[in-house]
């Protein structure tokens, strides 16, 4: 065994807090190790070249390189190495960058600890075994998980590129939170004028299947051969049959029910079309107000229907669909009024959310666009805008910031002039966060040529008072406590991951972060990119962003799945589960374990039962190994012996 | 409770099994040895007493191809049904022949009181009392005095699974809080105390692995990972960490699966308490997943389950 060792400086990243020499040096000492050096930026070309002359003139068969974490280089190594004729899994990384030299100031105690971990990856490098890779088809059809204006991008930029697509939305309409919109900073365009042509597009275009109101169930599979279970969640109306006449809608007598797309700004229809221009524009029954369902009689909307589409007896349904890459455009939530007890936790109904604002805006909303307060229906001569309710807020676990707030507040402010001349804004605001193309131009706008009152200070508590709404605030550029007498008081609520986000990041197998938004493979380089192949993001299910970065990561993550589609055969990971057939026991205890369903049982000649690993199925997580009482699974590149190599290195003393 | 009515039971069951496994003398009255009985005039060997220890479930899994009659007692009982929640035998293909048990006899315990001398004879009275005859005389013993462990505990004196029931059900008087009672009590001692105390135990271990041969859950046996190179966890070396880690793995491997029959700390020649690592690992296996093994032929050892959230293990938050 002739092992080289590579100890990159990554500038002064690594040899800034690590004595890279010394790490060269004490491994020029240990037995196996032909050859070891430091460079400063060894992934650079000459420092891979340096690889590979090392290999020939050193005739080494294993390389170590200890430098940043194997999630950035270990594939650029990899393919150095199989240049120069090694197998690429005789390649092992030792991550003394994120593990060690970022996180410590301590010289000495890093170089030891990289002496240790270069070792560790010593010995794993000489238990390493060639491994190599299957090809197999790839199926080129995507999934898109999420109607909103980032899926609808991705799906239609697939879709024109020639792929089929298979759209998901869990609403009753596609359209996302920009349909609910009025109008869309900075040009004051009309949010669904912009949008709708947009999802006519979806709903005619013939390689996009769209299935509205279902969520997806179950996933299976990986890059290249997925198998998608769609859960179809029951109508109750045949969308076959319905042409979207809103006869059912007029004649439905439980006028109380929530109204999910208004975001219960006022009531709707227990059987309804969410809005206007819904895509498909079908009617749905919200069974937990429609009197079918809550005192088992009326059948208003089954006498009604002109094409007898109604069906209260309908089930769930379970749809498979087969696809090879799948873009997770799952959008965000909004926190919840009650996290606000100061602002009266959304028992006052003058204090509404600015999503609900918006809907009293808009021309196809309850109030036909003209703004009338949620208690009385009058006019607001007096409107209070609070930014960062629940954002930048550490107490309400939410620290970030949500990104478009100050800019939507700035329109908003901007449209009730337009709508009440006579009014007064007032936006009590931390900041003004403005950095987009025109972004600042238009929030001065709002303040100079529409007059809205900008308090810089966060407001303390809202109280009713008559009919009006006191709202108590610091004013923190004049040094004093302002009360501004309101007759409408707008929150804009913070950003937050959609409902059930966490849960679907378990399905698609990626990565999430405290606050449930998807972890992108890396923050500058890998921006729509997930850590799991084929699985890709979209719009605020990666963090709050506004509609032009929405969109942009739409067509950007549709570009990555017509990168992947582009070769006919993909390689498989050979790191995989393998089962050594002489000392399987066949208790099958794998079986039941393993999540992916990749382990099946096998019977072999002679009618010994032994364990299977289907090798394309198996996701190389390792758990059946930790199941097997005898070690006869092992995992590939991971195998016992081999991390036993690493624990005996590092307990040597 | 005679062997009567078993062997009646007995008579019935062999004309459609295979075999029938029971008891039979062994080479003084203190033992009692496995008998296979495959033929009816056979069954007159068979005996039932306070020295018929062995946990004859555990030829089960490897008989699996053919019909089998069994005797167990209760606590041998929770064994087939461990077994049929692991899919290790076809419950069709068993008869088991269950005997409400009053307690058995530790062999160990019994020799100690009469000083290892050869035994002579050994007889049960009414009253519960055991008459051991030496050649330095007869000893009078209580059957409390000399039960294992495990009988001061026992949740379950009648088989929690059977077909055919030779005597009366009895129930258990025994407070369950009790069966752990030993796990709390040495917890209580500090982590250098329970060091020491584990350190002088395995030292005597001899790496006999019989503890790990009588296991009726350690289905592994030959393949066992403690002999082998590829992987290669520990090596054959006789030292103190060598067994530590042998016991550890052996533990480890009936986590929420050990029934608690205690042949591995009968059959142990060193007398080594290897049972208590065991039900010190049950016992977290009852607080973690409220899972008790060899109960209920429907529960699934949380082991051999995979969810990504387990209700009481805080890794991430949903």
């Amino acid at each position: 065994m002739r092992v080289g060792v590579f100890i990159c400086h990554c500038g002064s990243n690594i040899a800034g807090t690590i004595d890279v020499a010394k790490v060269a040096a004490e491994m020029r000492k240990v037995p196996g190790v032909a050859f070891a050096t430091n460079y400063m930026y060894t992934c650079s070309e000459p420092g891979q070249d340096e690889i590979k002359e090392a290999i020939k003139r050193e005739k080494l068969n294993r390389i170590v390189v200890a430098a940043c974490s194997p999630r950035m280089h270990e594939l650029t190594f990899r393919r150095t190495i199989e240049k120069a004729g090694l197998n690429r899994y005789f390649l092992e990384m030792a991550n003394i960058r994120e593990h060690i030299s970022w996180i410590g100031l301590d010289k000495e105690a890093n170089t030891n600890k990289a002496i240790e971990s270069v070792k560790m990856a010593v010995a794993k490098a000489m238990n390493n075994k060639p491994l190599y890779s299957q090809s197999f088809k790839v199926n080129k059809r995507v999934l898109v998980i999420g109607g909103g204006v980032a899926g609808m991008q991705a799906a239609l930029d697939c879709a024109d590129g020639g792929l089929e697509v298979i759209l998901v939305e869990k609403s009753p309409s596609v359209g996302g939170m920009m349909a609910r919109l009025d109008k869309t900073f900075p040009t004051i365009d009309c949010s669904i004028c912009i949008l709708g042509p947009k999802m006519v597009d979806v709903a005619q275009h013939d390689k996009i299947k769209l299935y509205a109101y279902s969520e997806v169930d179950d996933i299976k599979g990986y890059v290249g051969n997925y198998q998608i279970k769609i859960k179809k969640k029951a109508t109750y109306v045949d969308w076959v049959k319905c042409t979207g006449c809103g006869a059912c809608m007029e004649k439905c007598p439980a006028k109380n029910s929530y109204d999910h797309f208004n975001f219960g700004v006022a009531p709707t229809r227990a059987i309804n079309i969410p809005f206007p221009q819904a895509i498909p524009k079908k009617a749905k029954i919200d069974p937990n107000y429609c009197r079918q369902f809550v005192k088992g009689k009326c059948g208003v909307c089954a006498k009604i229907c002109p094409t007898g589409a109604i069906n209260y007896e309908m089930q769930d349904e379970i749809i498979t669909e087969d696809v090879g890459a799948i873009i997770v455009a799952s959008g965000y939530g909004l926190v919840d009024m009650d996290k606000f007890p100061e602002y009266g936790a959304g028992r006052y109904p003058d204090v509404i959310t600015g999503i609900q604002y918006e809907r009293l805006l808009n021309a196809s909303g309850p109030t036909e666009g003209h703004i009338l307060r949620p208690s009385d229906k009058t006019e607001p001569k007096t409107v209070v805008f609070v930014s960062c309710a629940g954002s930048r807020d550490k107490s309400c676990g939410i620290p970030y910031c949500s990104n478009f707030c100050c800019m939507y507040i700035a329109k908003q402010a901007i449209l009730t002039k337009d709508h009440i001349p006579d009014s007064q804004s007032y936006v009590f605001y931390m900041d003004i966060r403005s950095p987009g193309k025109g972004y600042d131009e238009f929030t001065r706008r709002a303040q100079e040529d529409y007059g809205a009152k900008y308090v810089r200070g966060r407001v303390s508590r809202i109280y009713p008072k008559g009919k009006k709404m006191v709202v108590v605030g610091a004013d923190t550029l004049l040094g004093t406590q302002v009360e501004v007498e309101a007759d409408l008081v707008v929150l804009a609520t913070a950003v937050t991951a959609a409902p059930g986000a966490p849960q679907l990041a378990e399905k698609l197998h990626i990565s999430y972060d405290t606050f449930g938004f998807y972890v992108e493979g890396h923050p500058k380089l890998r921006p729509v990119e997930t850590n799991t192949a084929g699985v890709y993001l979209a719009g605020c299910a990666q963090g709050p962003k506004d509609i032009p970065a929405s969109v942009g990561q739409g067509s950007a993550a549709a570009s990555k799945v017509q990168a992947l589609f582009s070769k006919d055969m993909l390689e498989s990971d050979p790191a995989v589960a393998k089962v050594n057939e002489n000392t399987c026991v066949g208790c099958l205890k794998c079986i039941m374990t393993c999540p992916f369903g990749a382990v099946k049982e096998k019977e072999l000649r002679g009618g010994r039962i032994v364990a299977n690993v289907i090798e394309t199925v198996c996701a190389g997580c390792g758990v059946c190994t930790a199941t097997c009482p005898c070690g006869a699974i092992q995992l590939s590149h991971f195998t016992d012996n081999q991390l036993l190599a690493e624990v005996n290195t590092i307990c040597q003393k | 409770m005679g062997p009567e009515k078993m062997k009646e039971i007995i008579t019935d069951v062999l004309k459609d099994v295979d075999v029938v496994i029971g008891y039979k003398q062994g080479f003084d009255k203190l033992h009692a040895t496995p008998c296979f009985i495959n033929k009816a005039e056979q069954i007159e060997e068979i005996i039932w007493s306070p020295v018929c220890v062995q946990n004859l479930a555990s030829f089960l899994p490897s008989l699996k191809a053919k019909k089998v009659g069994v005797v167990v007692k209760g606590c041998d009982s929770r064994t087939i049904v461990q077994y049929m929640q692991e899919g290790l035998i076809d419950r069709s293909k068993v008869v088991v022949v269950g005997i409400p048990c009053t307690g058995v006899v530790s062999v160990k315990k019994v020799l100690d009181k009469v000083n290892h001398q050869p035994i002579e004879d050994v007889v049960f009275e009414a009253d519960g009392a055991i008459l051991v005859k030496t050649p330095a005389g007869e000893t009078k013993l209580s059957l409390a005095d000399v039960s294992p462990d495990k009988c001061s505990t026992c949740l379950y004196p009648t088989p929690v699974v059977y077909d055919h029931l030779a005597a009366e059900p009895i129930k258990s008087v025994k407070a369950p809080e009790d069966v752990y009672k030993d796990v709390e009590e040495f917890e209580g001692k500090s982590l250098e105390e329970r060091k020491v105390y584990w350190e002088k135990e395995f030292d005597r271990c001899i790496r006999c692995y019989a503890c790990r041969n009588a296991c009726p859950m350690c289905v592994c046996q030959d393949s066992c990972i403690a002999e082998s190179r590829d992987p290669h966890w520990i090596s054959q070396k006789s030292n103190l960490s060598e067994k530590f880690m042998f016991h550890m793995i052996h533990s480890i491997h009936l986590a929420g699966r050990c029934v608690e029959c205690g042949e591995c700390e009968r059959v142990c020649p060193m007398g080594i308490p290897v049972n208590a690592l065991k039900k010190k690992l049950n016992h977290d296996m009852k607080a973690l997943y409220n899972y008790e093994p060899g109960v209920n032929p429907e529960d699934k050892p949380p082991m051999y389950t995979f969810s990504v959230e387990e209700k009481k293990i805080e890794e991430h938050k949903l």
